[in-house]
């Protein structure tokens, strides 16, 4: 037989596709019995074949592999009856099976660590936004209780300041009672009589109109002098002009800025030193 | 190998899967042309691989071999039993197999080469045929009446197909 023409014929091609009858198969497979030449060039086309399988290769969905071996699973049932009598056989333990198990440890390492990190990662960028927002919180209470402290200071400085006057053996306390003898208002001037220096205190007045102002006048030698314009509702003492040989004090409600002259109708309280 | 496969180790059949799934997902990919149905084929395929691996014989030629002739079979037998109209498709079998060749993405070919690359610097003669067995499943005397080839000539031509693609997997 001239195994060259035989090969070429093409016929072992037919083989490996399955395409042969019974008889023609009977008949390679005696063949490739006899020749070794033969048997080696099928293996060259078996090679060819998975070459270009492989080449050519598509990644199935990921899904189908376990799919597979899950439907192997519900299939292995029916399958134990036919398979008894290998059963005897003993069982060939292999190395991969070991190794899938530690795979499947580490994996499963893997996943519980991602897990946990991606958990504490949570966790804790939580934990920072609320000290994050604490922090700011705070931080708006420190500003805002330093301002109460500086208001609170000042107002503790014109106390002392305050004091300092009232407690002053040079400073003349002259009181100024209500004009109209129904009301009860009443506000009084420490006035230095060595400096000159002259400080208002309200005790009650009342309250007036954005366009009104009340104005301090000191009578001196029978002539009202202006001694200031002040607003109804100042706090503490009020340094007003300074006035000399002062008989008598009054405060009159006069148009925002003052007046020249006092409106002695609207004069409120008076005292004389 | 066959020997764990006969013992119905499932290890043996996730490996066999990891190794050619790839390769026969491909092939049957190529004869059935719809992703759903191949996943279907291949799926029933490795059943089959699992079920009767009794029948393989090791001495009539490789496991992967009859595996990709299993998945042939089962992909042709799945078109024919859609009806799919051959006649439909023997006029653009050569464009069917290098659309999906484009349009898949996801092909991994190991070396970089896909069939389109395989397949360019075949005789047209030698691709037509290549082609129709291949990946069309067409049987060699098929071929001979359909398209008035002498058997002979289809056999030889798929022979020189074969062995002009063997020397460029093999580089």
């Amino acid at each position: 037989m001239d195994i060259k023409e035989y090969i070429a014929s093409g016929i072992l091609e037919e083989y490996i596709f399955d395409t042969l009858s019974p008889q023609e198969r009977i008949d390679v497979e005696l063949r490739l019995a006899e020749y070794p030449e033969l048997r080696e060039e099928l293996n060259a086309i078996e090679d060819s074949l998975e070459g270009i399988a492989m080449a050519t290769a598509i990644q199935p969905p990921a899904n189908l592999k376990a799919n597979i071996m899950s439907a192997l699973i519900d299939n292995v049932g029916g399958l134990k009856e036919e398979s008894t009598q290998q059963k005897e056989e003993p069982k060939v333990i292999p190395m991969p099976q070991t190794n899938n198990g530690m795979w499947r440890y580490m994996v499963a390492a893997s996943v519980t660590i991602a897990l946990v990190t991606s958990y504490l990662a949570y966790d804790y960028h939580g934990k920072w936004k609320s000290s994050s927002d604490a922090f700011a919180q705070l931080q708006a209470q420190n500003t805002q209780m330093a301002e109460q402290y500086n208001q609170v200071n000042n107002r503790l400085d014109d106390l002392v300041a305050d004091i300092d006057i009232i407690s002053d053996t040079d400073f003349k306390r002259v009181n100024m009672g209500a004009v109209d003898p129904t009301q009860s208002f009443a506000a009084s001037v420490y006035w230095n009589a060595k400096t000159d220096e002259a400080y208002l205190n309200i005790k009650q007045l009342k309250t007036l109109t954005e366009e009104q102002q009340y104005q301090l006048w000191a009578i001196v030698d029978g002539v009202p002098v202006d001694m200031g314009v002040f607003d109804f509702d100042v706090e503490g003492l009020m340094k007003m002009k300074d006035i000399q040989n002062a008989s008598m004090f009054a405060v009159t409600i006069e148009p925002k800025g003052g007046s020249v002259n006092p409106t002695l109708d609207l004069m409120q309280v008076a005292g004389a030193v | 190998m066959i020997l764990r496969l006969k013992n119905q180790d499932k290890d043996a059949l996730s490996y066999l899967y990891d190794k050619y799934g790839a390769a026969l997902f491909g092939a049957a990919q190529r004869i059935v042309q719809d992703e759903d149905v191949t996943a279907e084929v291949v799926q029933d395929i490795f059943l089959k691989i699992w079920n009767k691996i009794g029948m393989y014989d090791s001495k009539k030629g490789r496991l992967f071999t009859w595996m990709l002739n299993l998945t042939r079979n089962a992909s042709i037998d799945k078109i024919r039993s859609k009806e799919i109209k051959r006649s439909a498709k023997t006029d653009s079998i050569d464009e069917y197999v290098y659309t999906i060749d484009r349009q898949n993405s996801t092909e991994t070919s190991v070396d970089g080469i896909g069939v389109r690359e395989l397949m360019d610097d075949l005789v047209e003669e030698q691709r037509f045929v290549l082609l129709k067995v291949y990946f069309e499943g067409f049987s060699h005397s098929e071929i001979a009446d359909e398209y008035d080839i002498p058997l002979g000539t289809v056999k030889s031509r798929l022979r020189s197909a074969l062995k002009h693609l063997r020397n460029k997997v093999q580089l």
